[in-house]
């Protein structure tokens, strides 16, 4: 009996968490002018008509550069500082240990004004490169966070043994260290996907022309340009949350441990 | 093989990167606060005039602060006790509760331009569920978005929708980290779950619950990819809180100092809840 009360409440919520997604589901596979709760028909037309959009491909593409940039950048970088922090007595470790918990915290839309300017002496204005730095910049600080936090989290004797069989530090921590945090690397791959994929800030702010827009700036020009055309949008919107919707359910427990904590394992 | 420089090596592309682009942007920031562009492109000092123009200028920006404050408080009201009891749920052992809570984190990982898409769609006055459904009960249209009092609630939902789910797993591993034998100790003693939780639960919980609503908190300050794609800020200035005025003013006005003014002034609060953080976390030893 308490299990069945209990197994109501999950339904509830989880309706209530996946509404939204479920209702656009219905949405992108009904025909235009089918107004009822539960579609008549089905129909794979909107989806159809995304994939003849030239611009969407586009936009997907450079989304798959500013997500794959980034965490080509920030997973090799954040491991070494990570290794440091986590391994070394240096003067001012705990201060910058500090620093780069709180860094996340400064708001990301309010550092990107100055750099549109600063951006265009550099070159890098309009570019996706310069977004996908941006990306990687505004990242790093939690990634080194995380990583330090799993390396804290191994034994250190193997380390030791392999620095004493003549490793250096540099290989040590690639051939030893890494393949012992690999929930950890995977933990920040996943968590760099999600985020570097969803928003639109860094690139709506340091890019003009339109082949330089992320999937996320696209959906949300279609939002202004499509007006009412709720198939074709809900069908946008869903391929766009697919792919991080995917590789958190086929690694969620290693991502949900590694960003919360060992103890829901 | 170790070298006392090793350290700083390993450190060093890490600091490169922030130096080159958080460091000097902010400095430059700083430096834009104090400076006027003509249309020319030619900069000149102008003091703190950029500050007190936006101060002046009527009381868009006294709307600002007001709306980011109730777009914050409500957010707080909503999400932290929600995913609290949510928590308490998904912290219970077995399969099925594994199983919800990832379904549960689904929102946070919605990209907030989609999940925003299909709010619009539920409000859509031809095919919206929601506006259909406040059809029926008030027996007319109301068009929700246009309504300055309904968009603002529209955008709170929203935001505890996608905002909780992150909390409550936070919350949850909080919770899983209690021993167990404390509850054990508590029933022989003759202890009801009631006890339990106001002497166990909730007080071994309490530093994490400080460290949500300074999350929440801070999300919800900064939060303007939501708020511009669902109303951008409208109708009116309504629903327009301090980090959309600034994602508006630089990036679709093109006002670039007026934007650095407004990021310096988000800046600000935004460092008075880092120190907050601290605090809490050098309280509850959670830094070591």
């Amino acid at each position: 009996m308490k299990d069945v009360f209990f197994f109501i409440i999950y339904i509830l919520i989880a309706i209530f968490a996946l509404f939204p997604l479920l209702w656009g589901l219905k949405l992108s596979l009904t025909p235009k002018y089918d107004y009822g709760f539960w579609p008549k028909s089905l129909t794979l037309v909107h989806y159809k008509a995304i994939f003849q959009r030239k611009e969407v491909i586009v936009y997907f593409l450079n989304s798959v550069k500013v997500a794959l940039g980034t965490i080509v950048i920030v997973v090799p970088l954040s491991l070494m500082a990570a290794y440091a922090l986590a391994r070394f007595c240096f003067p001012g470790r705990r201060t910058l240990g500090m620093i780069l918990l709180l860094l996340p915290m400064l708001p990301m839309t309010a550092i990107l004004v100055p750099l549109v300017s600063y951006y265009n002496k550099l070159g890098l204005y309009n570019t996706i490169q310069g977004v996908i730095l941006v990306n990687a910049t505004f990242s790093l600080p939690l990634a080194v966070w995380m990583l330090r936090n799993f390396i804290v989290n191994t034994p250190k004797n193997i380390e030791e043994a392999a620095l004493i069989d003549g490793l250096g530090p540099m290989q040590t921590l690639f051939r030893v260290t890494l393949p012992m945090i690999r929930p950890g690397v995977m933990t920040v791959i996943i968590y760099l996907f999600i985020s570097s994929w969803n928003g639109y800030t860094a690139s709506y702010a340091l890019t003009t022309s339109p082949d330089k827009r992320v999937l996320a700036q696209g959906v949300l020009a279609f939002l202004g340009s499509w007006e009412t055309d709720w198939g074709g949008l809900t069908a946008m919107g869903l391929l766009m949350v697919f792919p991080p919707i995917l590789l958190f359910l086929c690694f969620q427990d290693t991502f949900i441990a590694g960003m919360f904590g060992e103890s829901l394992k | 093989m170790i070298q006392k420089r090793t350290p700083l090596y390993m450190l060093l592309p890490v600091l490169v990167l922030m130096v080159i682009f958080l460091l000097v942007p902010i400095c430059k920031g700083i430096v834009m606060t104090l400076e006027s562009t003509s249309l020319s492109g030619e900069t000149s000092f102008v003091g703190f005039r950029n500050f007190i123009g936006l101060f002046t200028e009527g009381d868009r920006m006294r709307m600002n602060l007001s709306i980011t404050l109730k777009y914050v408080v409500a957010d707080i009201v909503l999400t932290i006790p929600v995913a609290y009891l949510v928590a308490l749920l998904v912290v219970r052992k077995g399969k099925m509760a594994k199983f919800f809570r990832s379904l549960y984190l689904i929102p946070w990982i919605s990209a907030p331009v989609v999940s925003t898409l299909m709010v619009r769609s539920m409000l859509d006055s031809e095919i919206g569920i929601i506006h259909i459904m406040v059809r029926h009960i008030v027996g007319h249209d109301v068009l929700i978005l246009n309504n300055s009092t309904l968009a603002l609630l529209v955008l709170i939902l929203h935001s505890f929708w996608r905002s909780y789910p992150f909390i409550m797993l936070f919350l949850s591993a909080g919770m899983s980290t209690i021993p167990n034998e404390y509850y054990e100790a508590a029933h022989i003693d003759g202890a009801n779950k009631r006890d339990c939780f106001f002497r166990i639960t909730l007080p071994l919980t309490a530093n994490q619950l400080c460290i949500g609503i300074l999350m929440v908190t801070i999300w919800t300050i900064q939060d303007s990819e939501s708020i511009f794609a669902l109303t951008k800020g409208g109708p009116g200035n309504s629903t327009e809180t301090l980090a959309v005025r600034l994602f508006k003013s630089s990036f679709v006005n093109f006002d670039l100092n007026q934007g650095a003014v407004i990021g310096f002034i988000l800046v600000v609060i935004t460092l008075l809840f880092m120190f907050l953080y601290v605090k809490v976390l050098l309280r509850g030893d959670l830094y070591e």
